[in-house]
């Protein structure tokens, strides 16, 4: 009969948390031990980034103050934003609440791919340490989080800071990149049965489009960051007038990243409080359905305003109105999304915690820091605020008003599902008045200060220019705010240690997490839950009368009451796949030869990950239980990295076509490609693709030689199109084409060169699978082991087609 | 309405399939059309008096063949509408950014230089 499981502590047999020793957090695959490393990680590098801050408000306490250097402050300045975006919000949204909630709200056993999960936090844990080892080598970098080209160019900022910061980046994004794709294919595949869309949590609509907002906004910042470490380690100009570039293509890739990822940082702090007010005002919450639409439409929305950061630099009053109305538009399912709660909490039965008091702050700091965003979407108004004190109060009412007091919300509120310990909710108090009051003395008189002319990035000011009592009051209200903060950290200790054991559903809440114990065992859900409703848990406790309340023990979770089940076992190559990742960055800035290590680690570890699982390459099947879910996850991730990597590409080809004839010394597209050799190299990539479908269809009807086979042809195949590749790389070279030359050469490089890099890739992924087969590692029922390989191929090859016909044939004709 | 929430997960909501692709024929036969295209687009490029529609000829050319691997090799054509959905808006997404950096920094930059 029923498992609800109410007030009563129920504990697990065994739970997450106490399964295994230490070392099993390493090799862990568990999407709830990874949810705690993530916040951990986040919590110290929070520490980290406030140390950062309190020494930036000391220094700008009173004017003409020398706590700090000039060149001490930009790293500090520099290095908070950087780890507040990268290393604290976004891990904690995503990485940290998405982990330890979202799977268990959709009735999941854990993510769609367990050991991607671990390599994101790893490679995230690593790209977060490498970053801030410069510190070791020279300071740590000082051109600000968003890295304004050309000041991040080895001219203006020589040294290895930058490229600890644009390499780190590229690692963290990598990190990104893979936890979203995981996310997104656990919502859109491994959802309970009877869990619609429009069934779904609220919190977990507003991950699953943050996802998407990380894959489709971080291939941009990639491709910038590209361009930047070409730049500085080979001498490159994409960002530099002197080749005749523009230094705009870098705001233009950054913000077309940056803008989606403001509400990639926010998205998941609206679904927490959308979890938060419903369940302590006692009410369901107001317009799901519009809530539903309004994320989804922030979403949208996101991907076509990141020009409102660039309207100082003289973008032309059309694409500055298209911005300015595309910013004004957002800011519609923004508002119903506000008015949304608001209407919730009207004539809700309050439950005064803690968690609740964090969401009214929220509603309130958040509704301030989104106004005056409104007030930035008008060009005229924009560019008297853009460069001063007032900005720095708007987003951080966004983000720190908005985001991090979301992320306290949700920290308190599923702290005992998490723990299975209560927090103490007098030390929360003084926890939330602090933190609430020393937030608004700080950053509340910056809008005043930038009214006032005080421009942001200054490391100090001259004194009587009015600024120097509204400064020191931020900064009071800095140490305020850093006072709360360790309450919060009291808290946490005295909950572990201290603490009341959580019953499994200590707030009466709507959704499935809350029908498990708390903590969690490791398998989650003894049974996969059926739903019938949005709010599924609620529906099961109450049922169709409110006054009737059904409390019924979850006997199966004690011993000897649960079915096998089985788990994703620990796997050991993450760390290792991360670590070899790592080294390709230290290599980069350090040596070179640690990359090729570095490398080979990543490829034995991926190798290793591939043919780990006994399951690996075979459908899913009746007999194991793992077919209940519509489609394959796996192949549902291929398609979603393969559309992500396609962002990738349209980053490349539209930094080509912008700078297309617009070199200052020839020779040109026009004159130096060769459409005969490269017309041949293209039919030998169609040719491949035949090639490559032939070996799928041997594998698949069980004829592992001919699969073989035609695998060893297609990479042969492959191998002919990059020796055509490398003639004609080399005759360009002989003829002055080089890297350095000139637009062309450094944009028809890149593109043409890392599509090569990736018909690379696959080469060496087809011989893998080719030499795997003779060890009978590839048979009949797992040909979608080819099958992916050749996904992967087919991707190569129709990227070609594209740069085939742009690069070559019309460059050819229209190109100077 | 049932209040029991959980249920077996030996209860598949949807079964999966194997699906029917394309025959080696058909394979060989969407290669013949590559190949064919692929001339096509070579012999548009040395046709001096196509030279004012080939932008169009080419885009509509490698649509073509851009198409055809994915429906028939990429198995689109075949495979779960899902795949497609998945696939479709990040293309659409990705042509959008090629055509708004061309826009945007045309415009910041003016015309471009005469060689």
């Amino acid at each position: 009969m029923a498992v609800a499981v109410p007030k009563e502590v129920v504990k697990a047999r065994e739970n997450y948390l106490t399964e295994g020793g230490l070392l099993s957090w390493l090799v862990t695959v568990d999407h709830k031990r990874i949810g705690v490393m993530y916040g951990l990680t986040s919590l110290a590098f929070m520490g980290l980034a406030g140390f950062e801050a309190l020494a930036m408000r000391i220094q700008l306490a009173q004017p003409n103050n020398h706590f700090l250097s000039a060149d001490l402050y930009n790293q500090f300045f520099t290095m908070h934003g950087t780890t507040m975006i990268f290393l604290v919000i976004m891990p904690l949204g995503l990485g940290f609440f998405g982990n330890i909630a979202m799977p268990l709200q959709i009735g999941a056993r854990d993510v769609a791919f367990p050991r991607l999960n671990a390599l994101s936090y790893w490679i995230f844990l690593f790209g977060a340490l490498f970053m801030y080892s410069s510190f070791l080598f020279g300071g740590l970098p000082d051109a600000g989080w968003f890295g304004y080209a050309n000041l991040t160019e080895r001219f203006f900022t020589p040294g290895s800071r930058e490229d600890f910061w644009a390499i780190g980046l590229l690692i963290l994004g990598i990190s990104s990149i893979l936890g979203a794709l995981n996310f997104f294919v656990t919502i859109v595949n491994m959802r309970a049965p009877g869990m619609t869309f429009m069934r779904m949590p609220i919190f977990v609509w507003n991950i699953l489009v943050a996802s998407v907002l990380v894959l489709v906004a971080f291939p941009p910042l990639t491709v910038g960051l590209v361009f930047l470490v070409m730049d500085r380690f080979l001498g490159t100009h994409f960002y530099s007038t002197v080749a005749g570039a523009t230094p705009i293509l870098w705001q233009h890739l950054f913000w077309l990243f940056g803008h989606p990822e403001v509400y990639i940082l926010a998205l998941p702090a609206f679904g927490i409080i959308s979890e938060v007010i419903p369940c302590f005002s006692r009410k369901p919450l107001f317009g799901y359905a519009a809530m539903a639409y309004a994320t989804a439409l922030i979403g949208f929305i996101s991907y076509g305003v990141w020009g409102h950061h660039m309207f100082a630099t003289g973008m032309g009053p059309i694409a500055d109105a298209a911005f300015a109305l595309s910013t004004m538009a957002i800011a519609i399912p923004t508002g119903i999304k506000v008015y949304s709660w608001v209407a919730t909490l009207w004539r809700g039965n309050f439950v005064w915690t803690t968690s609740f008091l964090y969401a009214l702050a929220f509603v309130v700091q958040f509704t301030l820091g989104g106004l005056t965003g409104v007030m930035h979407a008008q060009p005229p108004i924009d560019l008297q605020q853009t460069g001063s004190y007032f900005i720095v109060a708007h987003f951080h009412y966004v983000l720190g008003g908005g985001s991090l007091f979301a992320f306290l919300a949700g920290l308190y509120y599923w702290w005992p599902k998490m723990t299975g310990r209560m927090m103490n909710e007098k030390l929360g108090r003084i926890n939330f008045w602090l933190t609430c009051i020393g937030f608004n003395m700080t950053f509340f008189p910056m809008h005043f200060l930038g009214l006032g002319g005080m421009p942001r990035r200054i490391y100090t000011y001259g004194a009587g220019l009015h600024w120097d009592f509204w400064n020191m009051f931020c900064t009071i209200g800095a140490f305020v705010m850093a006072t709360g903060i360790l309450f919060l950290l009291i808290a946490m200790v005295e909950s572990l240690t201290r603490g009341p054991e959580a019953p499994a559903d200590p707030w009466d809440g709507r959704t499935l997490e809350w029908s498990i114990p708390s903590p969690p065992p490791v398998y989650n859900f003894a049974e996969i839950p059926h739903v019938h409703s949005k709010d599924a848990f609620w529906e099961m406790k109450y049922g169709n009368n409110p006054g009737h309340k059904v409390p019924e023990v979850a006997a199966e979770h004690e011993a000897g009451h649960v079915p096998h089940i089985h788990v994703p076992a620990p796997s050991m190559f993450p760390i290792l796949l991360a670590a070899g990742l790592a080294l390709c960055g230290i290599g980069a800035v350090a040596w070179l030869r640690i990359t090729l290590v570095g490398l080979l680690i990543v490829y034995l570890a991926i190798v290793g990950i591939g043919f780990e699982y006994p399951t690996y390459g075979e459908h899913p099947s009746k007999e194991r239980g793992d077919d209940i879910y519509p489609l394959d996850s796996r192949k549902v991730g291929m398609w979603t990295f393969i559309g992500s990597e396609s962002l990738f590409f349209a980053s490349l080809i539209g930094t080509y076509m912008a700078y297309k004839g617009r070199d200052l010394i020839g020779p040109t597209a026009k004159e130096i490609l060769e459409i005969p050799l490269t017309s041949f190299s293209t039919f030998v990539l169609l040719m491949s693709s035949l090639l490559m479908v032939l070996a799928l269809a041997g594998f698949e009807r069980g004829d592992i030689k001919a699969g073989r086979n035609w695998l060893f042809a297609t990479a042969g195949l492959g191998c002919i199109f990059l020796g055509g590749q490398a003639y004609e790389f080399n005759k360009f070279y002989h003829e002055g084409v080089t890297l350095q030359h000139n637009l062309f050469g450094q944009t028809f490089y890149t593109l043409v060169g890392f599509h090569g890099l990736h018909v690379l890739l696959g080469v060496i992924w087809l011989l893998t699978l080719a030499f795997a087969s003779f060890k009978d590692m590839v048979p009949k029922k797992r040909a979608l082991a080819v099958e992916f390989g050749g996904l992967y191929w087919h991707f190569v090859d129709i990227v070609w087609i594209v740069i085939f016909s742009l690069v070559y044939l019309m460059d050819k004709v229209t190109g100077a | 309405m049932s209040n029991n929430p959980t249920a077996s997960p030996a209860e598949p909501v949807h079964a999966h399939e194997e699906v029917p692709r394309g025959t080696i024929k058909a394979y060989l036969e969407v290669a013949g059309v590559l190949t064919v295209l692929t001339i096509l687009e070579i012999w548009a490029f040395y046709v001096p008096s196509l030279q004012p529609v080939l932008i169009p000829i080419l885009l509509v050319l490698s649509g073509a063949k851009f198409a055809l691997v994915v429906m028939f090799y990429m198995h689109l054509k075949y495979d779960h509408l899902a795949y497609t959905g998945i696939f479709g808006p990040l293309l659409a997404l990705a042509g959008f950014i090629v055509i708004a950096l061309m826009i945007l920094i045309a415009y910041f930059m003016g015309s471009p230089p005469t060689a």
